[in-house]
């Protein structure tokens, strides 16, 4: 056998081995769910393009959608892992800072109830 | 052609592609210590372990899976990308455990704030009885009519100090009657409106309105009515009730009325 013959042999072997890697790869149809929810929820709970892990999440799962419909199934599911995390961390981070807000109102609140309590006093 | 500069090419693509190999291991290693950084941080704070810890779990499986990958060849990008999502989990838990502390801390505060309240509402009740029939004459200028504006209660001029906004202890009647009113009658919500009369500038006349109808309304805040049941507007010298030449016209316009909804929570339009 040539050294020419042994080398194209070697490359149809690693395409075949790709190619298989591939199917191995299920379609992330169920992860692709899970991260748009996680993406409506933080939506839902106030979290912007402002966020940075929010636009992280919006632009991750765009690619996971492209991805998709190029049937790179590992790389859309890879993604889409990240964009739901990546959303999720957004919504927590806006919830505490909501919290944080309201935890300012109400000591403002005390503060001024503590005043005219002592001018009533 | 020479051979040279063709091995030479290979050699260089070889080199570029050992090299970038390399790279991607360096990166993969360094998200996998930063994720255990992360990680190791979580795990030692009670208080998110307290709170949130099926994040802290996950992180840690995560990263588990992370460190076995890293011991494969060719496997960088799998390892960067578990690292990156135990990174998230111990991010989210820390920010779960945030959140959890602030509505705890609220829920004391809250409670703090009720108990003022009451406290506020006890010491103004006492102060109102002890001016007994005295503070009965003083507020003799409150009236409420039914327009069409609908219930409309006025506050008089001698219930703030002259150019002041905050209100007197003479006006306390008046504003327990007000919350009694409100609390009998949950759904109702209400304006509450400042107006003074056209002696200086309008401006600030308008700041002035705007600060006395918001002390009234800081005050039924105060005494447990809900912020969203109150609004404020402040109209300066605008709507007069009487004439501004004379004193008596004068005292008249300087005035804060609150205006009360229908039983059904519908206020009428603002000005």
């Amino acid at each position: 056998m040539s050294v020419f013959l042994k080398v194209r042999f070697l490359f149809v072997a690693l395409a075949t081995a790709s190619l298989f890697g591939c199917a191995n790869d299920p379609a992330p149809i169920e992860q692709l769910k899970l991260t748009e929810q996680a993406v409506a929820q933080a939506t839902a709970v106030g979290a912007t393009d402002d966020e940075p892990d929010m636009a992280a999440a919006q632009a991750k799962l765009a690619q996971a959608q492209a991805n998709m419909a190029d049937q790179s199934y590992k790389q859309a599911r890879m993604q889409a892992e990240q964009a739901e995390l990546d959303a999720r961390l957004a919504e927590a981070r806006v919830l505490t800072e909501k919290s944080e807000e309201q935890l300012t109102q109400v000591n403002t609140r005390l503060d001024r109830l503590r005043k005219q309590l002592g001018a009533a006093q | 052609m020479n051979r040279i500069p063709r091995i030479l090419s290979v050699c260089l693509l070889l080199g570029s592609a050992g090299l970038y190999g390399c790279a991607g291991h360096q990166n993969s290693e360094q998200a996998l210590q930063s994720a255990n950084a992360d990680f190791q941080k979580v795990k030692g704070d009670t208080n998110v372990l307290r709170s949130a810890p099926r994040d802290v779990i996950r992180a840690g499986e995560l990263l588990a899976r992370a460190e076995r990958l890293s011991s494969y060849v060719g496997s960088s990008d799998d390892v960067s990308h578990y690292a990156y999502l135990s990174s998230r989990y111990s991010a989210i838990a820390t920010e779960h455990s945030q959140l959890l502390l602030n509505q705890e801390k609220l829920a004391r505060l809250e409670l703090e704030r009720q108990r003022l309240q009451l406290a506020l509402r006890e010491a103004k009740l006492s102060g109102a009885q002890q001016q007994g029939k005295w503070a009965e004459d003083q507020v003799i200028s409150l009236s409420t009519q039914q327009g069409e504006r609908g219930l409309v209660m006025t506050l008089g001029d001698m219930l703030f100090d002259t150019g002041r906004a905050e209100l007197k202890s003479s006006a306390n009647r008046t504003v327990l009657k007000v919350v009694q009113f409100l609390q009998f009658n949950p759904k109702r919500v209400v304006r509450i409106e400042g107006y003074t009369d056209s002696t200086g500038d309008s401006q600030e006349n308008l700041q002035l309105s705007r600060d006395r109808a918001q002390a009234v309304a800081d005050v039924l805040s105060d005494l447990g009515i809900e912020d969203e049941r109150i609004q404020v507007e402040g109209y300066g010298n605008q709507f007069p009730i009487d004439a501004n030449t004379s004193e008596h016209g004068r005292a008249q316009n300087r005035r804060v009325e609150i205006v009360f909804s229908d039983d059904k929570g519908k206020l009428s339009a603002a000005r």
